[in-house]
């Protein structure tokens, strides 16, 4: 499995992301979300793998933090990393969607210095999070603010032909949408259709590419080694069946 | 349709609760019924006049390489592309570290091009280690049973049919060691087929490509004597075709599947315990029902009979279980014990006051046997495509509550004990096979597989009382990212009060075993031969009607089989009733 440019089902998506984040020491439920969140990713066309690697590399070297504290504000909340750190998108996905639903995705929610912005909308995107918009401007400089309209339908504004799920860190702010934001001149615009993305991925599979060893990689520290007598009694069979 | 449009009343006084039904030494006393997935398939066949056609045989003299088996519904067809190999003798082993099978199978979908079959012949064969497309629907492999194939072949070649003895002993040709889906190994999501009509119900895309295998095993072996004796060979007889099934090892593969589905778990068995409560709430039986119980009591002893297995435990359980059959038998003989209100309901408690789990699991699956027209529908309610969802909004306190009125079964559970925490689950490197560990034993534990439900539940009940009810849940999961999983679980888990084992899964004495025949026992598998504590034999549609045979007035009877006989014991749906 640990090739490049593979087709990968969605199943699989669930079962490789979950574990690769497991395999940098989040917790399981961030983890699944993670892999939740991918799906998502995936079901829209994109390279979960590309759109992940990132975070989970930051977790690895410790250069982001699962750290996270929430404070109110005048027009909602604000997430952020009490240590100086990134703060890792995985549990930035999590907290922002309990934040949204506790919420009723009323006021507006900062979230400081998040390291994989992309993330945190498909956990948003996953979650059914509708009705919203997400902003941010990335170290690069590059704007982008991504509309989730409804069920199905999804945009992208974006100042530069940057890929949006190789955007780097930077701070977000999620509000409502208003009718205003759907259209927003000056900027390249992507529409997405999530039922008929899907669609197509069902029937062609999930392409992972360049990533997809360093996922597997992470994935691979959930397995334990086999020794002589793990293979001879963990399964409960023996190693020949005539009969 | 859905758990809302089919009626089923969960606080009903004759449902059996959760604390009774869930528990692990019952659930490993399981059998199929007529709700079992198996037969909810050959239901439909049968209904929809489903066509078999074997499009493709190019095999040598000794049957290696490709046959093509075509099944079209009434909106599609599905196709099991075979493929044959000869192996050595001791490289043939059924567990996942397998590299070669006698045979190895896709199911694909819709009608292979040639460009298709030779991308799978690249493929199949390989079994974990090829690639598939979103157009493969499963992947799949089966050895030979050698001694009952051999004795198959060379007896109807000879024109004789089998060994009867050994054939109803072994009961099939050939033994699955996996039957993969739902996008393993790159193969078609379930959402690719989820919406189809003869795929709403659980798993039977998995179990038509093993409906496939069966006749692919029996034609093969027919066609094998055909090759070697020629004008003289014979095909097997009908009654001994459709006693044959097909096998299958399984191993500890099943049971994370079944921690990881909690809420297909509950539909599944809430179906079934809605059958057996709606029967048992009969206060005067439907005619015929009685006297086709009564009949299925002398066929199930025959079925006992014909059930030997090596295993000490399940020896043991077999033998007693003869004995309770014979004194069911005496006991409902004295007519005053059934021939009053409720006899179903007496019956059953009879028997759950005075016999073994396992009779007790067998006669619900007896009871429920003849009461199609009442319970059929239940088999739609079995499937969830619910993606559980954590809720923030939840307060603590309320969570409290949930965890102290629905997981008491986990909280009373003392870990601080070694023999509490005896176990871990774990993925091997060796090609992920899943194995079961023992600490302080085995290495990995730091790598467990996030099954233990109870050792989680223990620990966050323990965070939680410590904790302010003021604390919010958002709060509390900022704080304590460990719990998520766990909380997510019990939020989707505690109204569906028959989603969890209620047993601690880590003990010293938890028998794997026990979670395989529980969903085994609801695909419609029969004669389980465990290996070991972790592992099992079993038998799939032994008994069942073969392709030509769908359109029998008796295609649905086939619960507890019997070598040598026509047909299963009638059920009061359909014609064969008047052979009682």
């Amino acid at each position: 499995m640990s090739k490049r440019h593979l087709t990968i089902s969605l199943n699989e998506v669930l079962f490789y992301f979950t574990r690769a984040a497991f395999g940098v020491n989040a917790p399981i439920g961030l983890s699944e979300d993670f892999a939740r969140g991918n799906i998502w990713v995936s079901e829209n066309g994109f390279d979960p793998s590309r759109c992940s690697l990132k975070a989970l590399d930051n977790l690895d070297s410790k250069a982001s933090s699962l750290s996270i504290k929430f404070e109110k504000t005048k027009d909602g909340g604000h997430l952020f990393c009490p240590e100086g750190k990134f703060l890792s998108s995985l549990e930035a996905s999590s907290s922002c969607v309990d934040w949204i639903e506790v919420s009723n995705g009323s006021g507006a929610l900062k979230i400081s210095n998040v390291d994989s912005p992309f993330l945190v909308v498909s956990a948003l995107g996953a979650n059914g999070c509708l009705g919203i918009k997400v902003l941010w401007t990335d170290q690069e400089k590059n704007q982008f603010q991504v509309n989730l309209i409804n069920n199905d339908d999804w945009e992208v504004l974006s100042s530069s032909s940057t890929l949006i799920e190789l955007s780097s860190n930077a701070d977000m702010l999620i509000s409502p949408l208003t009718a205003s934001d759907e259209s927003n001149k000056g900027n390249i615009i992507k529409k997405f259709n999530l039922a008929e993305e899907k669609l197509k991925i069902l029937h062609i599979g999930v392409k992972v590419e360049e990533n997809w060893d360093a996922i597997y990689s992470y994935f691979s520290r959930c397995l334990v080694k086999s020794s002589a007598e793990s293979r001879a009694s963990g399964a409960g069979a023996g190693l020949v069946d005539t009969d | 349709m859905t758990t809302e449009t089919v009626q089923i009343d969960i606080d009903s006084d004759f449902m059996r609760t959760p604390e009774k039904v869930m528990r692990l030494e019952r659930m490993g006393s399981s059998f199929p019924t007529r709700l079992s997935f198996m037969r909810t398939l050959i239901r439909r066949m049968s209904k929809e006049n489903w066509k078999f056609e074997r499009t493709r045989r190019e095999v040598d003299k000794d049957g290696y390489g490709i046959s093509v088996y075509a099944v079209t519904t009434p909106n599609r067809t599905y196709s099991l592309i075979a493929f044959t190999q000869e192996i050595p003798a001791d490289m043939r082993t059924d567990r996942v570290i397998a590299e070669v099978w006698d045979a190895t199978f896709s199911l694909f979908d819709g009608v292979p091009s040639q460009e298709d079959i030779d991308y799978l012949a690249d493929n199949t064969p390989k079994q974990e280690a090829g690639r598939y497309r979103p157009s493969e629907l499963t992947l799949s492999r089966a050895n030979k049973s050698l001694r009952v194939f051999k004795n198959v072949v060379d007896s109807l070649s000879a024109g004789n049919q089998p060994d009867k003895d050994l054939l109803t002993s072994v009961g099939y040709l050939m033994r699955t060691s996996a039957v993969y889906g739902s996008g393993k190994f790159g193969c078609a999501d379930r959402d690719k087929i989820s919406d189809r009509e003869e795929c709403k119900a659980p798993f039977q895309i998995e179990l038509l490509t093993v409906y496939l295998i069966r006749w692919f095993t029996i034609d093969s072996a027919e066609e094998l004597a055909k090759e070697r004796g020629g004008e003289k060979a014979v095909k097997l007889d009908k009654t001994t075709r459709r006693f044959i099934g097909v096998g299958n090892a399984t191993g500890l593969g099943m049971a994370p599947f079944l921690l990881k589905h909690p809420a297909l778990i509950h539909n599944w068995v809430v179906a079934k315990e809605t059958a057996l409560a709606r029967v048992r709430s009969i206060e005067t039986p439907i005619e015929g029902t009685l006297k086709v119980f009564l009949k299925s009591l002398l066929q199930v002893s025959q079925h006992v009979d014909e059930w030997n297995v090596e295993d000490d435990i399940q020896s043991e359980r077999i033998s007693c279980l003869t004995d309770e059959i014979q004194a069911l038998r005496l006991w409902c003989e004295n007519e005053p014990n059934i021939l009053r209100p409720y006899p179903w309901n007496g019956i059953y408690q009879y028997v759950e006051d005075n016999f073994s789990l396992e009779c007790q699991e067998m006669v619900v699956s007896l009871i429920i046997e003849p009461h199609g027209a009442l319970v059929d529908d239940l088999a739609e309610t079995m499937s969830t495509t619910e993606i559980p969802k954590f809720k923030a909004d939840m307060s603590l306190s309320e969570l409290k509550e949930v965890v102290a009125d629905s997981y008491q079964w986990a909280t009373t559970i003392d870990f601080s004990l070694g023999e509490s925490q005896h176990h871990f689950w774990y993925y091997s490197e060796d090609k992920l096979e899943p194995r079961f560990g023992s600490k302080g034993v085995d290495d990995g534990v730091e790598k467990e597989m996030p099954l233990a439900i109870g050792r989680d539940v223990h620990d966050l009940n323990e965070k939680l009382l410590e904790t302010s009810n003021a604390t919010s849940l958002s709060d509390f999961v900022m704080s304590y990212p460990q719990f998520r999983h766990i909380i997510r679980r019990i939020q989707n888990t505690f109204v569906r009060p028959y989603s969890e084992v209620q047993d601690n899964l880590l003990s010293e004495t938890m028998r794997p075993l026990d979670l395989l025949r529980f969903k085994l026992a609801f695909f419609g598998a029969s004669k389980f031969d465990p290996k070991s504590n972790l592992w099992t034999r079993i038998s799939m549609y032994q008994g069942a009607p073969m392709p030509d045979q769908l359109s029998e007035p008796n295609h649905d009877c086939w619960s507890f089989p019997i070598g040598g006989r026509s047909q299963s014991y009638p059920c009061i749906n359909c014609t064969c009733q008047k052979d009682i």
